[in-house]
């Protein structure tokens, strides 16, 4: 019996020892990175958020797909696909990352400078001449296309036909006008119609980015990695405009994506300046059908600026794991060539691609009977092919709230040459 | 043991088989507590140490190099971090004892002998503890919103006249995320001092009341005092759970406006998530938190702690 006990406790304590050296064989090759070795999968994953959208796209390309493939598509929120694969990659163990995944563009170029190797190059699989230029430029790195570019994100002025009406401006007065005479128009819809002009989320200062693109201009210079805020004349307007905004008081205040949403779907606000993916959330909204038209995005009072920018806007990015040539393979006959297929996604998605030969399609030419019977595709496609190029960088999140902390100083009264000097130098500290 | 001695009659050979068998259960008893030991080895130490590692290191994602103390010396320089800090240190010297007075009050009054409906007022008081953080974070959002029912309630009573914007008002935003904690953990630590109350002698409290000494004076001579190790247990408990906020300021303001509520823990999940990852530096933010929970415990020990 004591015998009995006795094993029984080594072998307890064996076990231990085994599980204790299994842990540490996990832990410890943390630096050998992504691994080539390994069965080419049966299944191929997929990782996107919004389901009416991203995901909607992905379904329907895997019905235009010919060949034989059993794709996974899963959704998750798109700060969880960030985190997993921050986690996942940073951990150098590929084990349960997704074959393609979809990453902001704004995003794209800190995750591939962040992971080396660990995206699958598939600038072989399709022709980039067939895509608009902005887009390439943050899904590149080093000469190599890795992302596939797919929503463009272009803005555009989305306004209230009856409450401009009513305070006596036509669509011409709205179109290709700057963000100054928009700000003056705001003032008269509030003063003869009483609704705001725009929603804003004081702590997200996208809008500035969308005036600054539209100058062709960004938080970094043309490397990606120079800070330049100090002397970055469209920031400094966008600055201007954005402060002239909030001391007009036409301005609803909104602190999350519902609240936003809420704030024209009820008729509280009269323009939504924003990339195009907002239209299915305007169309929502089913009693306001004929309500709503779309002017080119306003844009900043200086020279070489035009009427177009973008906001978000995402690609489609292979990792590099067992299974990439079949995922490559299959974004390339899908998203990287099929016309047709352009075509359905517009009609059946809504979603706008950057695949140039596709505007031609007869789909694009569409009129949309919410929007007042006008081309809203065809009218954005127009804008897209104007999108300034810019190079994003990696930091734009970081300057972003660098900006957003100095942007209240600024409401407050403190001078703009002192903001951006004082932005520039935390920026230039915190990122080496 | 005489017994033992006496039937092997080998004193010298008895002590050294009772020598073994100690050895033999020492041996057993650290079998015993070696799996937890291990596991703890594993899941808590290994990790700390591996995290230390990291702190000494920077870079992006996965390009990670030693740096010596760089990191540390960027804490300095940093205004994220040094707003981010001076944000978590106004809700600790705020809220913590706005919350244990509060709690204390409570307990007080909840262990009052002739009190109605005790259950139901405990359970009142406590029941925000067991709402999931986040919920209980996306609702005070909503309340405190431009439209939200606080600011209606306020207009109705003519207390102001335009909604306030408690969110995006840096001021008014700390306000917010202070008012959500409080209602979160005041039951909570409430609960310790009820219990702690049962255990204090009640001839004490009549003693002092033929003594004629006042309610004020019972409470701040003798349930206070009796209360103080439980007191402290409480306020170091609460000083490190502020130390860790994250999901109120994550779901309420988003660390906004600006980094007007920013806390410690926040700004790492920035660093590693938000912006270019730089797990290296994220770690020595965390472990900031660590030496400042230990020097405050210790502060806290020695201002409130018997030296004993």
């Amino acid at each position: 019996m004591m015998k009995f006990l006795y094993w029984k406790k080594t072998g307890l304590f064996l076990l231990t020892v085994v599980t204790l050296l299994a842990l540490a064989a996990c832990s410890s090759d943390d630096a050998s990175g992504s691994s080539d070795t390994g069965e080419e999968p049966d299944k191929i994953t997929a990782w996107a958020w919004d389901p009416n959208f991203n995901i909607a796209a992905l379904e329907l390309a895997k019905d235009a797909y010919e060949e034989d493939l059993d794709l996974e598509i899963i959704e998750n929120a798109q700060d969880d696909i960030v985190q997993k694969l921050n986690t996942g990659l940073s951990s150098g163990s590929m084990k349960g990352m997704p074959n393609i995944v979809l990453i902001e563009d704004q995003r794209a170029q800190s995750f591939l400078q962040s992971y080396p190797d660990a995206f699958y190059p598939i600038g072989d699989y399709f022709n980039t001449d067939d895509f608009a230029p902005y887009k390439l430029a943050p899904t590149s790195l080093d000469g190599k296309q890795y992302g596939l570019p797919f929503d463009t994100g272009v803005t555009g002025l989305f306004f209230r036909t009856d409450y401009l009406e009513e305070a006596g401006y036509t669509k011409e007065d709205l179109t290709d006008i700057t963000w100054e005479k928009y700000i003056e128009i705001g003032k008269d819809v509030k003063a003869k119609t009483g609704k705001d002009m725009i929603s804003l989320d004081p702590n997200d200062l996208g809008i500035l980015r969308v005036m600054i693109q539209s100058a062709g201009s960004w938080y970094v210079e043309d490397d990606g990695k120079t800070v330049n805020l100090v002397d970055n004349e469209p920031l400094k307007k966008a600055f201007e405009n954005y402060k002239a905004m909030i001391e007009a008081d036409f301005v609803k205040a909104n602190s999350d994506w519902s609240q936003f949403i809420a704030a024209f779907n009820s008729g509280d606000v009269a323009t939504v300046p924003s990339g195009n993916w907002i239209a299915p959330s305007i169309e929502a909204e089913e009693s306001q059908a004929g309500k709503w038209e779309v002017a080119p995005i306003p844009r900043l009072d200086l020279n070489g600026a035009v009427n177009a920018s973008n906001q978000g806007g995402s690609s489609f990015y292979v990792l590099n794991i067992p299974g990439k040539e079949k995922a490559a393979e299959f974004l390339g006959a899908t998203f990287g060539s099929n016309e047709a297929f352009y075509q359905d996604l517009v009609l059946d998605v809504g979603a706008l691609g950057t695949y140039a030969p596709a505007a031609d399609g007869e789909a694009y030419q569409a009129e949309n009977e919410y929007f007042s019977g006008q081309s809203v595709i065809s009218d954005f496609s127009e804008w897209t092919e104007e999108i300034p190029s810019v190079n994003y960088g990696l930091h734009t999140y970081a300057i972003e709230d660098i900006l957003a902390a100095e942007m209240q100083n600024y409401l407050k009264g403190k001078d703009l040459e002192d903001v951006l000097a004082d932005a520039q130098a935390q920026a230039e500290s915190q990122l080496k | 043991m005489s017994k033992v001695m006496k039937r092997t009659g080998l004193p010298y050979t008895a002590s050294k088989k009772s020598l073994g068998r100690r050895l033999k259960n020492n041996y057993i008893g650290w079998l015993f507590i070696l799996i937890a030991a291990a596991g703890i080895s594993l899941f808590y130490f290994y990790p700390m140490i591996r995290a230390l590692l990291l702190s000494f290191q920077s870079g992006m994602g996965a390009n990670l190099e030693y740096v010596g103390l760089e990191n540390y010396i960027r804490l300095f320089s940093d205004p994220t971090f040094i707003a981010a800090l001076t944000n978590t240190f106004i809700y600790l010297l705020v809220q913590v004892p706005i919350m244990i007075v509060l709690a204390l009050f409570f307990s007080v009054l909840l262990n009052d002998a002739t009190l109605k409906f005790k259950g139901f007022f405990r359970t009142a008081i406590f029941l925000p503890c067991v709402t999931s953080l986040v919920a209980y974070a996306v609702i005070f959002k909503y309340l405190f919103g431009v439209d939200g029912l606080i600011n209606k309630f306020l207009m109705d009573l003519s207390i102001i006249s335009e909604p306030l914007n408690w969110l995006s008002d840096p001021f008014l935003a700390k306000i917010t995320i202070i008012a959500a904690i409080t209602w979160r953990w005041t039951g909570y630590n409430m609960i310790f001092y009820l219990s702690a109350l049962q255990n204090v002698d009640r001839s004490m409290y009549e003693a002092a009341k033929i003594d004629g000494a006042s309610s004020f004076q019972q409470f701040f001579y003798i349930t206070v005092p009796m209360l103080k190790p439980i007191i402290l247990f409480t306020s170091i408990i609460s000083t490190i759970g502020t130390l860790q906020l994250f999901d109120e300021v994550m779901n309420i303001t988003n660390g906004g406006p600006g980094n007007a509520t920013l806390s410690i823990s926040m700004y790492i999940y920035n660093l590693s998530f938000e912006y270019s990852p730089d797990f290296g530096y994220a770690a020595t933010v965390s472990y900031v938190i660590v030496i400042l929970v230990v020097l405050l415990s210790l502060l806290q020990f020695k201002v409130a702690g018997d030296d004993k």
